[in-house]
């Protein structure tokens, strides 16, 4: 389960998150959508500290994840990114093969078994719903796949180390629709092993793959609620509007 | 006068300086191969010089050149790795950081006989080395040390974040992502820089002077606090200080000729294990 309780959130003197808390239940899909600059990147790069690697940031307020304060005292950065899995909006393979790629997460936390990693290669691969496509070529690079392949490998990279969360930054605004209704399937049936929190400019996908949605504006969380509600018949009028294609 | 005439003049004074450029570089080894390779054989290569230097060979200067590349090398390498490492991935845009950056720029500009004078102080007396391969290695390793850290912090910088990021949202730690992601990206560019440093240190007579060369030694180091003859300085002495300089002169350009190939090879070496890195990078 993840949690937010009164986030702020300031790059230098900007003031990109006001006030923000939400709870996320666990094995839930929940997507975040809003207007570009809106903070909704910005608030999803905290559940895994991300946003550390800013220079001349400040957070007030406590984000909780599994029941801890991520940000408290004596945290293991680290150790919280192998519990909070991320995919970014470009693809980012490792210049190393298929295989390779996959076992890096295990790899740099220890894991020498090499059956083990054999295995926990082709679980991932088969969830990311990529087995099949590359099983043959595991020895090849990464960079030798499409676009929407290159996604599936760095999901399939974040599952290998068997993460809690998975945090999604507009994983499909670089793909064709074929590559992004793959994902959008494989969503599908992650939802079952893990609690994933999907950024994303599309409302269709959106609605598609969410079973929760939250709509974020210059910094501040308007509406946050089922996601059948939220597009059906939200609360605030920003929403309706924001949904409905008037602004943004 | 049309656009297109104009466009025409530029082009054609660009190529022309392009081809002198070519035209130097050309003149300037076909004069050292034309005047050097009649002494070049095997005996020139495999012995050292006799007969107050003008018969014999250059043997004990290549080997002390190589010495001093290697010696060098191993001094400026880690230390300039590990200082760029530090400077472009931990350091952040603070202070120190600007500092250390203006700090090696300057060194880089210090004339070589100054370093030459800093290690004969430093090396050779303080530390009681005496003239010998150490204190001339850690004296060419200083001279190239801004070259290292330079051309080690471009190639770093030239790796995307996104690889970055990506490591360490797996867990990986920053020592594990610099080691497994950046660096072997990042290594056949480094790799260049070793290239032009091993050009800058095998041709360097200033800072040996006072530090390892020696006038004429035919014996072989055995020790890292022995002498050795370089090629750069055994060249000025024979085109100089020789005792017979118009016998001498064809063993000069011979030596010139040896120094040249010596650096190609090594060139050629570096580029041959780039592109060897760059492929493993690849598909590995």
């Amino acid at each position: 389960m993840i949690q937010a309780k009164n986030v702020d959130f300031y790059y230098g003197d900007f003031h990109a998150l006001k006030n923000i808390s939400m709870e996320i239940a666990a094995n839930t899909v929940t997507a975040f959508i809003g207007p570009s600059g809106c903070g909704k990147s910005t608030f999803l790069r905290l559940f895994n500290r991300m946003n550390d690697m800013i220079p001349d940031t400040r957070l007030t307020g406590q984000c909780i994840v599994d029941g801890s304060d991520i940000y408290g005292k004596g945290v293991n950065v680290d150790d919280l990114r192998r519990r909070v899995g991320m995919v970014f909006q470009k693809p980012n393979p490792f210049p190393k093969s298929i295989f390779e790629n996959v076992a890096y997460g295990l790899r740099v936390n220890g894991i020498t078994d090499k059956e083990f990693i054999r295995n926990r290669v082709e679980e991932s691969l088969r969830s990311a719903a990529l087995w099949n496509e590359v099983k043959d070529k595991l020895k090849k690079s990464a960079f030798e796949l499409s676009g929407g392949q290159q996604q599936r490998l760095c999901i399939a990279r974040a599952m290998a180390i068997k993460p809690s969360v998975l945090l999604m930054d507009e994983p499909a605004s670089a793909l064709d629709p074929i590559s992004t209704s793959k994902i959008e399937e494989m969503i599908h049936e992650l939802k079952k092993d893990y609690t994933i929190v999907i950024v994303t400019h599309n409302m269709q996908q959106a609605a598609r793959v969410s079973d929760m949605t939250g709509f974020f504006m210059l910094g501040e969380l308007i509406e946050f609620s089922d996601t059948k509600k939220m597009f059906l018949n939200p609360d605030k009028q920003q929403t309706q509007n924001y949904i409905t294609g008037r602004f943004g | 006068m049309s656009k297109k005439t104009n466009q025409g003049i530029a082009f054609w004074i660009f190529r022309l300086l392009g081809l002198i450029v070519v035209g130097i570089l050309i003149w300037i080894l076909g004069f050292i191969v034309w005047n050097g390779i009649g002494v070049i054989n095997w005996d020139f290569l495999t012995k050292a010089p006799t007969d107050g230097m003008t018969g014999g060979g250059i043997f004990p200067a290549i080997v002390g050149t190589c010495c001093l590349v290697v010696g060098s090398m191993v001094v400026a390498f880690p230390i300039g790795v590990m200082s760029a490492i530090y400077t472009t991935e931990y350091a952040g845009n603070g202070k120190i950081v600007r500092f250390i950056r203006i700090m090696t720029n300057n060194l880089s500009g210090i004339p070589s006989i100054i370093f030459g004078l800093f290690g004969m102080a430093l090396f050779v007396n303080a530390l009681g080395w005496g003239d010998s391969i150490i204190a001339g290695s850690f004296t060419l390793g200083l001279l190239v040390l801004p070259l290292v850290i330079r051309t080690t912090e471009e190639a770093l910088m030239a790796i995307p974040d996104s690889f970055r990021t990506g490591s360490l949202a797996l867990g990986a730690t920053k020592l594990q992502t610099i080691r497994r992601v950046v660096l072997p990206m990042a290594f056949p560019n480094i790799v260049t820089g070793l290239i032009l440093s091993i050009g800058r240190v095998s041709g360097e007579t200033a800072p040996i002077l006072f530090t390892v060369a020696a006038y004429f030694l035919p014996k072989l180091p055995t020790s890292i606090f022995d002498q050795v003859m370089a090629l750069p300085y055994h060249l000025y002495v024979i085109a100089t200080s020789g005792t017979d300089l118009e016998a001498t002169r064809p063993i000069a350009y011979g030596t010139a000729l040896v120094l040249i190939a010596i650096v190609l090879m090594m060139n050629l070496l570096a580029s041959l294990l780039r592109r060897y890195f760059g492929k493993k990078v690849k598909t590995n």
